[in-house]
């Protein structure tokens, strides 16, 4: 039987300097859902992502993808664990001087030897897929905000990978554009069966796509489980993450007498 | 992968065994393309012992059909999995593709 876990997560623990930012994580991603890591700004989520990607490494701690630890991967190991994820960045990260066909061909170009006459039928593939036909020729300038979402996608998708994370998707994107690409990571669940990570603080996109969620405060797990559990829960940061209550006072009188005297 | 072709009639039968993705699947463009330079049809395609198929795949069985279209040949392909069924039913490549239960299937079409 498959493993129901795509990652697993053992104690992480990661430092900026002197200043904790990752506190002993530990937590699992169920296989071929969508998990989506919440938290306020500067809670440690992009963080996250960038260690589960492979981009950073923790101080301590272990990463494991398919029975392997990433944390102690070199580099070429990285490269070819790389190969099998997709990753959409907050800018999508196009290249602006390449066409979108382009853009999308450039990591089946760099990773495989395959014949121009498949890697364009296989762009062409990806761009409907995203609901972009017949863009092929334009330059990332000349896409809307959620097109140049969709096209990230596309690249990200090239390569097939087994596991797509996006970095805060809906970022900057007007509500319906939002929803349509909402719609876009369910499906690529529900049709691929892919293992989706999505790192967001939209609630109503958490609440739409979502069927496992991740909440750290200030570096800290504090939740992991299902939708339902995660409405239900009783904690108070989730109560008020959920209702969109602002935090209470950061500091008590004498953390502030401190930071402000502070040499 | 391997490739398997044999006789079937006026048209050939591809046979296909194993991974077919972005490693393997020149060897299957060069096989096929082969075939529809020689204008083969209809060509059976048997996906029964294919265990992972990638988009490098699906793109070289359109490129094949594409070479098909000059001589109005049949590309017709059978024993898909149903994920890889789903996958073609999402891209309307089954609309593309003469998909046939099994091989008794695609001889009778």
């Amino acid at each position: 039987m498959q493993n129901e876990s795509a990652i697993t997560i053992k104690n992480l623990i990661t430092r900026y300097g002197d200043k904790l930012i990752l506190k002993d994580l530990s937590f699992e991603i169920p296989r071929s859902k969508i998990t989506a890591i919440v938290g306020g700004s500067g809670c440690g989520k992009s963080t996250l992502l960038k260690h589960i990607i492979g981009l950073l490494k923790p101080a301590s701690g272990s990463i494991l993808v398919g029975g392997r630890d990433i944390v102690a991967m070199n580099e070429r190991e990285l490269n070819e664990f790389r190969r099998r994820i997709g990753v959409l960045f907050q800018g999508s990260a196009l290249l602006n001087s390449m066409t979108i066909e382009d853009n999308v061909a450039l990591p089946i170009r760099e990773h495989a030897r395959l014949n121009e006459a498949t890697i364009k039928i296989m762009v062409k593939m990806k761009l409907d897929l995203v609901g972009l036909s017949g863009f092929d020729d334009f330059f990332p300038a000349q896409l809307s905000g959620g097109m140049k979402k969709r096209a990230g996608i596309a690249r990200a998708m090239a390569l097939d990978p087994e596991m797509l994370f996006f970095d805060e998707p809906q970022a900057g994107l007007d509500p319906i554009t939002a929803a349509g690409l909402d719609e876009l990571i369910m499906k690529l669940r529900d049709i691929f069966k892919m293992t989706l990570v999505v790192v967001t603080h939209e609630l109503h996109s958490l609440f739409t796509i979502a069927d496992h969620i991740i909440m750290l405060d200030k570096g800290e797990l504090i939740f992991t489980g299902t939708v339902e559990q995660f409405k239900f829960s009783e904690h108070p940061k989730i109560k008020r993450f959920i209702s969109r209550q602002v935090e209470e006072d950061k500091y008590c009188p004498e953390d502030y007498f401190n930071i402000i005297t502070a040499d | 992968m391997d490739i398997n072709i044999e006789d079937v009639g006026k048209g050939k039968k591809v046979s296909l065994s194993g991974e077919i993705d972005m490693h393997t699947s020149p060897e299957l463009r060069k096989a096929l393309l082969k075939l529809t330079k020689e204008k083969i049809s209809p060509i059976i395609i048997d996906l029964k012992n294919v265990s992972y198929m990638d988009s490098s795949a699906i793109a070289t069985f359109v490129e094949a059909l594409k070479s098909m279209m000059s001589y109005k040949g049949s590309m017709r392909l059978c024993n898909l999995s149903p994920r890889v069924q789903e996958i073609f039913a999402f891209a309307k490549l089954d609309r593309v593709f003469t998909i046939c239960k099994d091989i008794e299937d695609a001889l009778s079409r």
